[in-house]
């Protein structure tokens, strides 16, 4: 015998202007069982919950199913309902007749209908159920941060600043990451370094911050408040411990290569760091491109180090870390036009991208801040912008890549102010000018007399002497023109990291349609990914400008703060169990097992598996594997899942 | 003579397809109400038992629906349920069941409108098949 | 040897019996053979049919398709707006069950079935992908060096660019190699990938939009010095062909560019002569080119 009450949410009109729930609690009143069924306006509401735990006092209720919006949304609302008013949590379920019932029919009788059944499948697990206690698991306290751009930096340094420790995962030779690359940032044109080095030194400074850069995380295992991290620091070629940052041996390296830090548009040395404020201070040596290390021959760096630093056979380096939570801040690429080829991307030497420009335009860059064209060094004096290169395309990206209709505007007007006489058009769908003080700017830069044309760039085609013509079709004239001018800037949009793949494996976590890491909700839960203890900041995230990046990285922080700020976690008990008595130990259900999490015990002269309940992640799939059915995932049992089939399908009261 | 409503269930992994189930709720996009979705953790967790004892209880259909090959929240659970499901297809027609009843399909949490769509899909898929008459067929 | 059943539209009888002799002839000599279908009508029209009644086209299209199987052989097509009518229509009509029925319902009065079963390809496929471009190079006994060609792709063969799949749409290399491996020098010109302005209805319908594109193409092609035009569609072909006689009557401006399809040019440096070709049913004289190599021919 049990006592089963059950509470129908109206949801204001979202269920109730669907669903007849005067109707469905008369019928779920009739079902076995059920001591009581209310309709409220709004359940998940303090006097809706309060309705509830009255009634599982009142009553002596000791099973409840909530019929309203999805689980995803409340069911630990009404968990802890449950627990306050003193019964096991685990004795409820959740029908969603909100987002699988009422949002997407329009016929009342039968989406009412349909909710009986749903309510009706509810009713037959719950009495099936099984109170369990949550596992109390001790946390680690502290992060792993993977990304030290803006975000991770961010992040890294309010988790820190609060005491906690943060691991720092760099894949690049220095931190910084993008904005390092940036010369002045819209809209109030301060520098980026001057804002970004600052915070730079503070990581490599604060004592909590354990930073491995030029290092990759090749392996993490574990679950929230306990993962185990494997980290690869790639070898630098040479012994950082000794190395002064003296920079004696990138002057008299002989070789040069094409930079990637300045985004192919100068040159660096086989040996060399990748800006002067770079931190760590410690060059790396490009394994590639090195004429000892591929021909045996040169060694001049060796020669020259005051220090003794360089040591070519130095080997990669694995660390192990344990932290409680983990922050993924690992940034985006810059969309490759090549593809664009009516565009001449790599066809047309005087046609680059915007970040190429913003390297041009740096006064520490391979130009000394003096834009120059490509073909043959001239200074540009007409120059064209694209808009949306690889964005809001049905052919590349669909979505729009906010930031570049600012970077844009924001060079335009920097090269107008260097060259009063310059002449730049921008070519533009529409204008994105969103965040503060964007639009003021937009203004501003209009009123310098930079020109803005609406319309799409069908083809940029060459001239002989390396000028190109834009054709593009000008909506605002109704008219195809052609524009010549020696330059074409493409403001080309953000894409996921190539190697993104590599981060959503270790992690387990999702990427939306749009190739980025996706979060837990696209409104509410803007840092948190759907594993536990796993969380987002920036670019990694989706597209976004800096303000909205270090905002991102902070509420990032305040999550991973959220977890690893208790000594204990409770851990989750919905996770498989074996029956010890009946189990046969065949062994098939720790072969399939993921986790490593099941293991084979001797009991009194034969074996049985055991799980391990902090590694076991409740996937179930043992349960399948099992033979005779002594393993069960608890609360999603066979029996539970005949009960709910029979409830639905055999019309059962 | 009343027309045939397909009763039709649904095995959602609570990851992706179930996710993506609410996305179809939250974007409002309609689609048949046969369906009743039951939430399992994985596609990998449900037992051919399962889809073979909603049949025999008077399923006009039955999916499964799990993310997508290489997205598994558990690594490989849907290559399990993708094996199982294999098997499964083998022998309905010696258990004297049209294979046609059961489905399998990868759907991720970004991926509302494909919810609907598969739903439309196999609701119209089994009204064309008809009934299932508790073991006529 | 390889057999291919050989669909040729309107324009190739029409107007241009060269086009298939020369390719027919010139296939022979690679061991491919052509065979006839029977009965078949115009493909029609890709544009201008669709945009009236989709299922007429889809009908009469499919209908000319399920000729072709009936040979039992994959079906080719020389001109690209036969080759975008019939690949397109068996694009949509393998893609919708439903759709499929009904068409074949309207079929099944003339007793006709599409099935699906032949492929369908450009004539210029087969040198590409069943010939090569070795064997092309190493079969050419007469030299075209010196000839400058400027090659025109034409519209319906590279796109939709997703379900023609021929390399890239923008920067196609197909017909361009196909013309280097006969000897002659294929030279770039300014939008080299515009269409010709034919333009299925337009022509008929606002013929100096038409030939404005010709105008400026030709325009092009005379600035990079290009001895004469080769194309691979019969469509196009017309358009530059009779489109200079038309540009000197309405605009009085005179172009004098020899015009050939690619498999005339093949033939030439096989040594094939005008007539066999069918250089001499062209409105514009091939003189210039022919003189050019070496003095003429017969």
């Amino acid at each position: 015998m049990t006592n089963i009450g059950i509470y129908i949410c109206h949801c204001g009109t979202n269920i109730a202007g669907m669903i007849d729930v005067e109707e469905l609690a008369r019928k779920a009143a009739k079902l076995k069982d059920v001591s009581v069924v209310k309709d409220y306006r709004y359940l998940c509401s303090d006097p809706g919950q309060d309705l509830i735990k009255e009634d599982i006092r009142s009553m002596d209720l000791d099973r409840v199913v909530v019929a309203a919006c999805s689980p995803r949304m409340h069911e630990s609302t009404y968990r802890k309902v449950l627990s306050e008013a003193g019964i096991n949590p685990f004795l409820l379920e959740i029908a969603n007749i909100r987002e699988q019932a009422s949002w997407v029919h329009s016929e009342k009788e039968k989406t009412t209908e349909k909710a009986f059944d749903l309510v009706r499948i509810a009713v037959a697990k719950v009495k099936k159920d099984e109170p369990l206690e949550s596992l109390p698991a001790d946390v680690i306290q502290r992060v792993l941060v993977i990304g030290a751009g803006i975000a991770g930096i961010q992040t890294s340094l309010d988790i820190a600043n609060i005491g906690y420790e943060v691991v720092l995962v760099e894949k690049e030779q220095s931190i910084g990451g993008r904005m390092s690359q940036l010369g002045k940032t819209f809209p109030t044109l301060d520098c980026s370094a001057c804002i970004l080095t600052p915070r730079m030194v503070e990581v490599s400074t604060n004592p909590k911050i354990r930073l491995h850069t030029y290092s990759e995380v090749e392996e993490i295992s574990g679950f929230i408040g306990n993962f185990h991290a494997k980290i690869r620091k790639k070898s630098r070629g040479l012994n950082p411990d000794l190395c002064t940052g003296c920079g004696e041996c990138t002057a008299r390296c002989p070789t040069k290569v094409p930079g990637e830090y300045d985004e192919g548009m100068g040159k660096r040395k086989a040996i060399y760091t990748l800006f002067p404020q770079a931190v760590p201070n410690v060059p790396v040596i490009d394994r590639a491109n090195c004429v000892y290390i591929t021909k045996g021959k040169c060694g001049i760096c060796k020669k020259v180090c005051p220090a003794g630093a360089i040591d070519y056979e130095l080997g990669d380096e694995i660390v192990e870390e344990e932290v409680g939570a983990v922050v993924v801040a690992s940034g985006f690429d810059p969309f490759d036009p090549t593809s664009k080829e009516e565009l001449g991307y790599g066809r047309y030497k005087n046609v680059i991208t915007g970040l190429q420009l913003e390297r041009l335009l740096h006064t520490a860059g391979p130009t000394k801040g003096e834009v120059i064209r490509p073909s043959d060094g001239a200074v540009p004096k007409r120059i064209a912008f694209v808009q949306c290169v690889g964005s809001r395309d049905e052919h590349a990206n669909k979505y729009c890549s906010r930031v570049c209709c600012m970077h844009a505007i924001k060079n335009a007007l920097l090269i107008k102010e260097h060259h009063p006489d310059a002449e730049i058009f921008i070519y533009y769908i529409d204008i994105r000018a969103f965040g503060k003080g964007y639009e003021e700017f937009y203004k501003r830069t209009q009123e310098h007399g930079i020109k803005f044309m609406r319309g799409r760039v069908a083809e940029i085609f060459e001239e002989n002497n390396g000028n190109v013509v834009v054709r593009a079709d000008d909506t605002l004239l109704g008219m195809v023109m052609e524009n010549e001018v020696d330059m074409a800037v493409l403001s080309v949009g953000m894409v996921p990291r190539s190697d993104s793949a590599k981060i959503q494996k270790l992690l387990g976590i999702a990427t939306g349609s749009d190739g980025f890491f996706m979060e837990a909700h696209a409104k509410l839960r803007p840092v948190e990914t759907l594993v536990d203890g796993v969380f987002l900041a920036g670019t990694a995230q989706g597209p976004k400008d800096i303000p909205d990046t270090v905002a991102q990285a902070k509420g990032a922080a305040s999550s991973a703060l959220g977890v690893i700020s208790h000594k204990v976690l409770e851990l989750s008990p919905l996770i498989s169990e074996v029956d010890e008595r009946l189990c046969r130990g065949c062994g098939d259900c720790k072969d399939i097992c993921e986790y490593g999490a099941i293991e084979l015990i001797t009991l009194d002269s034969r074996n049985a598996a055991r799980i391990n309940p902090a590694l076991c992640k409740g996937c179930g799939a043992c349960t399948v594997a099992c033979c005779n059915g002594s393993i069960k995932l608890r609360n999603f049992t066979d029996t539970a899942t005949f009960a709910m089939l029979e409830a639905v399908l055999g019309g059962e009261a | 003579m009343t027309e045939f409503d397909p009763r039709i269930i649904a095995f959602c992994c609570n990851w992706c397809s179930y996710v993506g189930a609410d996305l179809a709720g939250t974007s409002r996009l309609q689609y048949p109400h046969n369906v009743r979705i039951i939430r399992t953790m994985c596609s990998g967790q449900v037992f051919p038992s399962y889809i073979l004892k909603a049949l025999e209880l008077g399923a006009d259909g039955v999916m499964i629906a799990g993310c997508h090959i290489g997205d598994c929240h558990y690594v490989s659970g849907n290559k399990k349920a993708e094996e199982r499901f294999r098997m499964l297809l083998g022998i309905m027609k010696t258990l004297g069941l049209d294979a046609r009843r059961i489905r399998l399909e990868w759907i991720s949490a970004s991926e509302g409108v494909k919810f609907a769509n598969t739903i439309k899909e196999f609701a119209r898929e089994i009204k064309e098949l008809g009934p299932r008459n508790g073991g006529k067929e | 040897m390889k057999e291919y059943a050989s669909f040729l539209g309107c324009i190739i009888p029409n107007r241009y019996p060269g086009i298939e002799a020369s390719s027919t002839r010139i296939l022979g000599h690679f061991d491919v053979e052509l065979v006839q279908i029977n009965g078949a009508s115009c493909c029609p029209a890709p544009g201008v049919f669709s945009s009236f009644h989709l299922d007429s086209w889809l009908a009469i299209a499919a209908r000319n398709i399920a000729l072709g199987e009936m040979t039992g052989k994959d079906i080719i097509t020389m001109c690209n707006g036969c080759y975008g009518s019939l690949t397109e229509a068996s694009f949509l009509l393998k893609g919708n069950k439903e759709l499929k029925e009904k068409i074949n319902g309207i079929l099944s009065k003339v007793g006709c079935e599409f099935k699906g079963t032949s492929k369908i390809k450009h004539v210029i496929e087969v040198f590409s992908e069943d010939i090569g471009v070795k064997k092309i190079q190493e079969a050419m006994n007469t030299s075209l060096e010196g000839v400058r060609a400027c090659t025109h792709y034409g519209c319906h063969f590279l796109k939709p660019a997703e379900m023609k799949k021929h390399g890239s749409s923008e920067r196609p290399r197909l017909l361009d190699e196909i013309v280097e491996a006969s000897g002659a020098r294929s030279v770039d010109y300014k939008d080299k990938t515009m269409c010709c302005g034919f333009g299925g209805g337009v022509r008929a319908r606002n013929l100096d939009v038409t030939l404005d594109f010709t105008r400026e193409k030709l325009n092009n092609i005379i600035s990079a010095r290009g001895d004469c035009i080769v194309d691979q569609c019969a469509s196009c072909h017309l358009e530059f062909d009779r489109g200079q006689v038309e540009i000197k009557k309405i605009f009085g401006q005179e172009f004098r560019v020899p015009v050939l399809y690619f498999t005339q040019l093949i033939g030439l440096g096989l040594g094939m002569g005008q007539h066999e070709l069918g250089l001499d049913f062209h409105s514009i004289p091939a003189k210039p080119l022919l003189d050019k190599l070496n003095g003429g021919r017969r």
